[in-house]
Parts: structure tokens; sequence; C-alpha cells
């Protein structure tokens, strides 16, 4: 058997968490249950991808099967790898039949047109969700297993989301591929970006809790009553502040949990404007920042913010804009109207 | 000169304070080398510092500020690879260096014995910065500790960082605020385009040379008020834990990176002074 594949397959299984291993590998349904019998999962992790690559000898593994593991493990683990989202157009209302087959063959023939040297697998999931692997090579190398872009494709959706990968010039190969197979015009990058693909299958979907405006019969007050007994002569001075706070937020964020985002990004290329009686700067030209914004869970982290005393309530727009504009990268300018790319002036 | 600035410059240097050295002579370097040499030699027996042969060397570069101040002491580890060539090339795999730069203050009001050099920056691995400063400090009688540098600290250090002419402005002036006590901590980086960061600081600062805290002050203000503007986020409220210039760059836990030879002195007389505050 290749040994390029022994040892794909072998630092593939390193990769899965020891409790893991076994059920991954009965998802991928290559050993069978009695080859799995065999061996002992709770030895070293070391040990075990031995015994499996042992055991994928005796089946004669090939390039396929040991892709097709790869994507099982980046489906369960997807957020191990950082996901753009791309928005694909076409002209014309006629929504066509999506063809599983048809998109498999055209996309395969339109990236092995290019570039011969690729290795690309498919594989389906109920949510309609098609996972595509594929390993580069170049015109004169075999593909490099190590070196994989990939893409899920929601067919009833114009959405890809492509995690590239090193090998960022093969992007506008993958691109054309996808619009070849699946008949749109046009794709553009959505200036967001994040870890959690799941996230940004929340935003893109809207599948986030928005802010429904719910009718409150009764005011916030009466929730957290004061028991009588209790000392007349202490009083909560900011009560009412914190829950204009609670409030707002709940109107801006809504109730559910939100999408899981890492970071936000702006380059703000807006005027600098102070107090005339500091006698500082007053440029006519822009005051150039780029503003970084970094948690392990960034919106519910900014939400948190009002209530820490670091920020005023409503949070800023260009914030909270965030899921609803569905990306985390701006350029801001000062601009008269309201919309992606201008900043309402104080 | 030219050799040591650039072994200097674009390293990560971890910063202590240092109380006086005890009975330190400068005749005395290679005796110091060897008795170091045994001890690490000894660590690396018990396993506590990594593999490979070693060498030790103790110089006295010429790092200082006025003539008043001590002599630097510059500490060097080397290793050789384990392969026991005659000519197998020494890697340098650990710098500590002992410094004064306009250091005034404190070796004025210091009785003889004692050599004042307030100032310890260390690059390599934490195992032989502790061997090293443990040595000195049972040797020479001192006392080591990290060195904190404060956000006020900070803003003074990106007010003047700003002001400085520097020939390409390549580098933007980043302030990173970090806000940890959040249920998600969140890290938020304010990176000003050095051109306008400095047009800003040049209509504050009113006599050039000479640094207020005042203008420090409304310099700080002035981009804490664009970023609110902004965001309605008050990062006057966060804390400063690091800034990056073109000069330099500072973190709140004590690390520092010369960027530029030209402003070297200046940064360490700084850092001195830093020190020397810590001590007293």
């Amino acid at each position: 058997m290749d040994e390029t594949v022994t040892e794909y397959i072998r630092r593939t299984v390193l990769k899965i968490p020891r409790e893991e291993i076994k059920a991954m590998l009965q998802k991928w349904g290559f050993l069978s249950e009695a080859q799995l019998e065999t061996i002992n999962f709770h030895q070293m992790k070391d040990n075990i991808s031995q015994d499996v690559v042992k055991l994928c000898e005796e089946n004669s593994a090939d390039i396929k099967q040991a892709a097709v593991l790869d994507i099982i493990y980046n489906h369960i683990y997807p957020n191990k790898r950082v996901w753009s989202v791309y928005q694909m157009n076409k002209t014309g209302e006629e929504t066509d039949f999506f063809d599983l087959r048809d998109f498999k063959k055209k996309f395969k023939r339109r990236l092995r047109s290019a570039l011969q040297n690729v290795t690309v697998n498919f594989r389906e999931y109920e949510d309609n969700a098609i996972w595509i692997r594929v390993a580069w090579g170049t015109p004169y190398t075999r593909p490099n297993q190590y070196k994989t872009s990939y893409v899920v494709y929601h067919s009833q959706t114009p959405y890809v989301f492509i995690s590239v990968s090193v090998l960022k010039s093969n992007l506008p190969l993958l691109c054309e591929a996808l619009l070849v197979a699946s008949n749109y015009h046009d794709i553009r990058e959505m200036e967001l970006r994040s870890h959690s693909l799941n996230s940004l299958k929340d935003i893109v979907f809207k599948r986030y809790n928005q802010n429904f405006q719910t009718y409150r019969p009764r005011p916030l007050q009466e929730r957290n009553v004061v028991p009588e007994s209790a000392d007349l002569r202490i009083t909560q001075e900011n009560r009412s502040e914190k829950e204009r706070i609670q409030r707002v937020n709940r109107e801006i964020f809504g109730d559910g949990p939100q999408p899981k985002l890492e970071f936000a990004q702006y380059k703000l290329e807006t005027m600098f404007k102070s107090d005339p009686k500091m006698h500082v700067l007053d440029k006519k030209e822009p005051f150039r920042c780029l503003v970084k914004f970094h948690s392990p869970h960034l919106l519910e982290s900014l939400k948190s913010l009002a209530a820490a005393g670091m920020a005023d309530t409503p949070l800023s727009p260009l914030l909270t804009c965030i899921p609803e504009k569905a990306r985390n990268y701006f350029k801001i300018r000062e601009k008269k109207g309201f919309f992606p790319g201008s900043f309402v002036s104080p | 000169d030219p050799q040591t600035t650039a072994f200097l410059l674009r390293k990560q240097w971890t910063l202590y304070s240092v109380t006086p050295l005890y009975r330190f002579s400068n005749a005395r370097l290679r005796d110091y080398a060897r008795l170091l040499s045994a001890c690490i030699a000894a660590e690396k027996q018990k396993g506590l510092a990594g593999g490979g042969g070693g060498d030790l060397a103790i110089h006295l570069p010429d790092l200082k500020g006025s003539d008043q101040d001590q002599a630097a002491i510059l500490v060097q580890l080397s290793s050789r690879s384990p392969a026991s060539q005659k000519n197998s090339e020494e890697k340098l795999i650990w710098s500590g260096w002992f410094c004064c730069v306009f250091g005034d203050d404190l070796s004025e009001n210091v009785p003889e014995d004692f050599t004042c050099l307030p100032l310890f920056l260390a690059n390599g691995a934490e195992t032989y910065t502790s061997i090293v400063g443990s040595w000195f400090q049972k040797t020479f009688d001192c006392c080591f500790r990290r060195l904190a540098i404060s956000p006020l600290n900070l803003s003074w250090m990106a007010a003047m960082w700003t002001g400085c002419k520097v020939d390409k402005t390549v580098s933007a002036i980043e302030l990173v605020f970090s806000v940890p006590c959040l249920p998600h901590p969140l890290d938020i980086s304010y990176a000003i385009h050095p051109e306008d960061a400095k047009a800003l600081w040049d209509t504050i600062q009113k006599t050039p040379g000479e640094i207020t805290q005042e203008e420090v002050d409304v310099f700080m203000d002035c981009l804490y008020s664009h970023f609110h503007r902004h965001f309605k986020i008050h990062l006057s409220a966060t804390k400063l834990v690091k800034v990056s210039t073109a000069i330099a760059s500072a973190h709140c836990d004590g690390i520092i990176k010369f960027l530029q030879s030209q402003y070297l002195t200046g940064v360490l007389m700084l850092l001195t002074e830093l020190a020397i505050s810590q001590i007293q």
C-alpha cells in the first residue's frame, strides 16, 4: 500500500482525541466491526494509530478512503479551521433543479481541466450540506494531502463556506469550479470570517435569535422583588439604570445566545473631531485607524460591556450590526447616509 | 557601537529591577564566569536545565548613559552541539545584562561597596534566567523583581514615542487594551497611522524636548474620545497592556523590544528610571 496513504491515515488518527477514535472509525465504516474489536482503544494514541494503519493495509486502503476519514474529522471539528463566507449570484429567477451527480461531475471536471494534480472528494450530510475536500498539487507534483481546502455548500442557498488554508492562490480556481458546477454567474467574498462554522451559518441563514419586540405587560421592576423584611435604608441606587441596560440589550441583541465569532476588524477613515477649546488637531484629512476586537465569544463579550460600566447603552451600531449585516470586517468612512461603509456623525 | 546595538535590537527582553550589588568587582569577571558556569552545570546534573555542553561568558560592553553610570555587565550562555566536533558552531542560547543609563538618582545615595545596575534584561529560557538570577542574588546580596509597567507609564511611552521622528514611517502606533474580567474576556487593538498620530501629538506638545503629564493626558483623551465616538466604549475603563511603535514595543508584564538604534539610549533611560522607582 502507498506509504503516503498509510502515513496520512496515521497522522489523521493521531489528531482525534482518544475517547472519540472508535466512534469516528465506526462512522468511517472502512474497517469492519470485527476488525475494530481487535484494537485496544485504551492504549497510547501512537499505538492505536499503528494498529489502525495495519488494519487499513489489510484492507488495501487508498487515498479516497483516507480523504473521507479526513472529511469526517473536519466535519466533527470544523472549529480548527478559519472559514470565510462567499455569496453566489445568478441573474434570472429560475431555481434550477439541483442534481448532485451533475454538480460533482462538473466541479471535478473544471478543476482537473486547469490542474491535473488534485484530489477531490465529496460527502453529503442530512442538512443539505455538501462537503468538498480538495488536496492541491502543482503541474509537476502530486497532490499534497496536508495542503487541503474545504468547501461547504448548502445547495438550496447561494452561500458557500470556504476554508482555504495555505494555498490562497488556488482560490480563484476553486471559485470558478463552484460557479460552473452550481450554475451561478459570480461569487463574492462577504467579509465574514470565523473559526465557528456553525455560527457563520447561524448568521447567514438568520438562525440566531433576532431582536423581537415582545410585548411585556408587567414592568421589569416587578421581576426582582425585594423581600419586605429587608432594611429600607438600603436601596440600589443604579437599579433603574441597570434595568434600562438590560432592556436595551435585549432589544438589540435578542433573547437567545449570540453567534460565536472571535474577531471583528474596523478600518477607520473618519475625521478627528475634538472640542475646539482644546486647540488640538483640526485636519481636513481622515484620522486613519485600524481597530481589532478579539474574544473567545465576541458578541457576548460586547453585550456584557455596558453592565460592566465600560460602554454606553445602546452600544454603537457599528458593533451591533455584525450579525444582521453578516460581516465582521468593515471599512468606515465619513458619509451622509448610514449603510456599510458610512458612519453616522454624532 | 554597531555590533552591540544589532545584538540588542528586535529581540524580546524580559525586564527586572535589581537592587545594588554588594562587592562586585570588574576585575574578577573570569572568576564569576567560572563559578556561575559551575552552578549551571550543577543544575543540569539535576536535570533542571537543558542538555549539551555550555560556555558562559561575562563581558563589560560599552552601554552607559553618563560617565557616572556604572559599566554594564553582559552575561551570555552559548551551547555547542553535542556532537563534540572542534569546529562546531556555538549558538547563543541565553543573554542577560545589567545596566544603568542616567541613573544618578540611585547611585548618588549609595555607599562605596555597592554597584548600581538597577535594570536587568534577559532573553532566552526562563530556567536560565532563574539560575543566573539566584546566583547573583546569593553572591552579591541583591534582589531581582520583575519590572511591572503601569498603564500610566505605557501612556507616557505612547506619547513620547509618537513624537519621535523616524525616517520611514512604517509602523503604526498600536495600543492594546485588555478587559479580562468579563464573562468572555475581550482584547482591543487600536492602531493609528503614525503620521496622523504624530500630527495630533505635535498640536498638543508645547515645548519641543519637554513632555508634561497634562500633555500625555490630553493625547490619550483625544484617542479615547475618537474611539468612543465610533464604538461607544470607554477605553479609559479598560487596562492598557501594550504599546507598540516604530521606536519600541512595551508590555505591562515587563517585556520590551527595541526597534530603533537611534532611540536605544532614550528607551533605556526611561526603563532605568522605572527600575529605580520600583526599587525605592
